[in-house]
């Protein structure tokens, strides 16, 4: 009986106790709750967060791993993207719906959405849609609905080259750059008596007036597609290693400011990344008319060739690549056939007679060349091996 | 411009008594002397400056920051280096035909049948078929071919630099053969002054670790029996030669 009663007490012990716990449980969550609910309870104002993300993306471990085994981090750091390009749009601007939590209706991002900010030369809702639109058209454009390009997932988004970059100082223009923000941020607060906002809009002046990349990250960034021989070969292009066989190259390596990168070329001033057309279109700098201006003078801060005639600018630079390779009957092992067939195809219809022929005598020089310095180095070699063991020899005769 | 007769003096070497048998023999005069030491600082130079362009990548990255400033000395000593070369072979041939020395230079380094059988010879000589190397004149067959490449060699440089200095007036086909050549001609130059030059000077037994002639312009009399026996044959048995090519 005692036992009975023994087995009783310890389990309505062992409820109260659990029913205890959950209390407690319950408690600290709720107030946990709600002083995250307070919002910037912990945080700072760094953003107007007035949607609330922040209540979970404040954390650096919030993320999860998706189907691929991929880690992705939904973390936002709300200092950082205040002071980023896009710091005054609010999240849902971008990442349109998220009306469920968790969010099961995620949409990606479309740069082309309008994200309610007014453009002030046209006082219209904002949008990329027009740099979206030259992108279509250009060469990295998806193509049209009645000619898609193949392989689309090898085209680069707007992501694969753009960032929500930080504003940064501007460097490297009129001396110090704290000194030059100092003076003019000081007359313009003069009449825009918003402090956050004339520092945000003379960032947004200044970012643009500076590159946003050195020569090198622009070279590694294009040659990250451009240098995959096979990526390229599927869309009948040739890789452009023989780039870095070039004079521009070699200033670029060596950090030279103002050293011709890809864009300095493709995109010279007056032209847009984003409306990159092949160089037989008539609007493209590449376009042989266009050759001379593009390099001698683009009208812009920088002159490279200032003398430039029509024969030296009519010239390839990263000439004499796989389709001149391909042309000339030499054989690209590395590729499967239709991958060959792919580059061949294009390459009878862009590549030239001339840039063919010359790749042809270069070769032979160079095969020239390299028979020449065999020849002699053997030649050389041999003779003053055989100088050297017979003067050894005579000087031990002559001692003996 | 020194003379044959100021040799000993800016060489700083004292006379010795003539019936010691230690003769001195002019191998190079004061204006060949600075010549050669003016060509040899700029090819230097030029190697290492215009190899920069083709070491690789590793290397550029360790200059970090400094890479913009080592490019712009490099560009700015590389076409120093290479006008003043250039001047060097101008004035070189200045000197063959206007300068009596310069003249016999000419004349004693011009190829003639002799330098195919004493090559010939030579070859035997090294195989041991002959017990004597051939006699050779002031020049032999070893200098000719080093004098002949260096000739066509600093041309070709000279005049492919030139097109790469003033390359936008130049159709790109000639730009791109003017670059091949540079290069392949400066790797085949930078591997014949190694392999031979510096084997003549630096490496062959007798003469390690460094033949001075390049600094005194003279050799010994020994040597000159040993190495020039024709030349010093023709020295003594005519008193004009012996007025030019003798330092006591």
């Amino acid at each position: 009986m005692l036992d009975v009663i023994g087995a009783k007490y310890k389990q309505r012990r062992t409820a109260l106790k659990a029913g205890r716990l959950n209390a407690f449980t319950s408690c600290f969550f709720s107030v946990l709750f709600l002083l995250l609910s307070c919002g910037m309870a912990f945080g700072t104002n760094a953003v107007s967060d007035t949607e609330n993300c922040l209540l979970c993306h404040r954390y650096p471990s919030i993320g999860r791993y998706d189907e691929s085994g991929t880690k992705r981090v939904f973390y936002v750091n709300d200092k950082k993207f205040a002071a980023s390009i896009h710091g005054k749009l609010k999240c849902k601007n971008c990442h349109v719906s998220l009306d469920q939590i968790p969010h099961t209706d995620v949409k990606k991002v479309d740069c082309a959405t309008k994200c309610h900010i007014k453009e002030p030369s046209t006082n219209q809702e904002f949008s990329h849609i027009n740099m979206i639109q030259k992108f279509e058209a250009s060469v990295h454009g998806s193509g049209t609905a009645q000619k898609p390009k193949p392989f689309p997932e090898d085209l680069p988004t707007c992501k694969y080259c753009h960032a929500n970059r930080m504003y940064s100082p501007l460097e490297g223009m009129w001396g110090n750059s704290t000194a030059l923000s100092n003076e003019t941020l000081t007359r313009c607060i003069g009449c825009h008596t918003k402090e956050s906002w004339a520092e945000n809009f003379y960032a947004h002046f200044t970012h643009r007036m500076r590159r946003r990349r050195t020569q090198a990250e622009v070279v590694k960034l294009c040659t990250s597609c451009h240098e995959d021989g096979h990526k390229m070969a599927r869309h009948g292009l040739e890789s452009i290693e023989t780039y870095k066989d070039t004079f521009h190259w070699n200033l670029v390596r060596y950090g030279v400011k103002n050293a011709p990168d890809c864009i300095s070329c493709h995109v010279p001033v007056g032209y847009s990344t984003h409306d990159l057309r092949p160089r037989t279109d008539p609007v493209s700098p590449l376009y042989i008319f266009n050759r001379i201006k593009t390099c001698s003078n683009q009208g812009g801060l920088q002159v490279c060739h200032p003398g430039a005639t029509a024969e030296f600018a009519t010239g390839r630079v990263h000439a004499y690549g796989t389709k001149a390779q391909m042309m000339s009957g030499n054989k690209i092992s590395n590729f499967d056939n239709k991958e060959m067939a792919s580059v061949l195809k294009r390459a009878e219809a862009d590549t030239s007679e001339a840039e063919v022929f010359h790749y042809k005598v270069l070769q032979l020089i160079k095969l020239f060349y390299k028979i020449l310095i065999g020849g002699t180095v053997l030649f050389m070699g041999f003779h003053q091996w055989l100088d050297f063991l017979r003067t050894k020899r005579r000087q031990k005769q002559s001692k003996e | 411009m020194g003379t044959e007769e100021s040799v000993l003096s800016t060489a700083g070497i004292p006379s010795v008594d003539d019936d010691a048998g230690h003769r001195y023999f002019v191998r190079l005069n004061y204006s060949e002397r600075v010549q050669h030491t003016v060509f040899a600082v700029c090819f230097i130079v030029l190697v290492i400056t215009g190899f920069m362009l083709k070491i690789p990548d590793s290397i550029v990255k360790s200059f970090g920051t400094a890479g913009e400033i080592v490019f712009s000395y490099r560009s700015i000593l590389h076409r120093t280096a290479g006008t003043i070369m250039i001047l060097v072979g101008v004035y070189h041939f200045y000197y063959l035909i206007f300068k009596r020395a310069g003249r016999r230079w000419l004349f004693d380094m011009l190829p003639r049948l002799k330098d195919l059988m004493d090559m010939r010879d030579n070859f035997l000589y090294y195989i041991n078929l002959k017990e004597e190397p051939p006699e050779f004149d002031r020049f032999c067959y070893k200098h000719k071919i080093e004098y002949g490449a260096l000739i066509a060699g600093t041309t070709i440089v000279s005049a492919t630099g030139l097109i790469l200095w003033s390359q936008y007036r130049w159709s790109k086909f000639i730009v791109d053969i003017a670059t091949l050549v540079h290069g392949m001609e400066a790797i085949l130059a930078c591997l014949a002054i190694m392999i031979w030059h510096l084997y003549e000077i630096h490496f062959r037994p007798h003469k390690s670790p460094l033949d001075n002639t390049w600094l005194t312009g003279v050799i010994s009399e020994e040597e000159m029996k040993e190495e020039y026996a024709l030349q010093y044959k023709k020295i003594m048995n005519d008193p004009e030669l012996q007025k030019i090519y003798i330092k006591k």
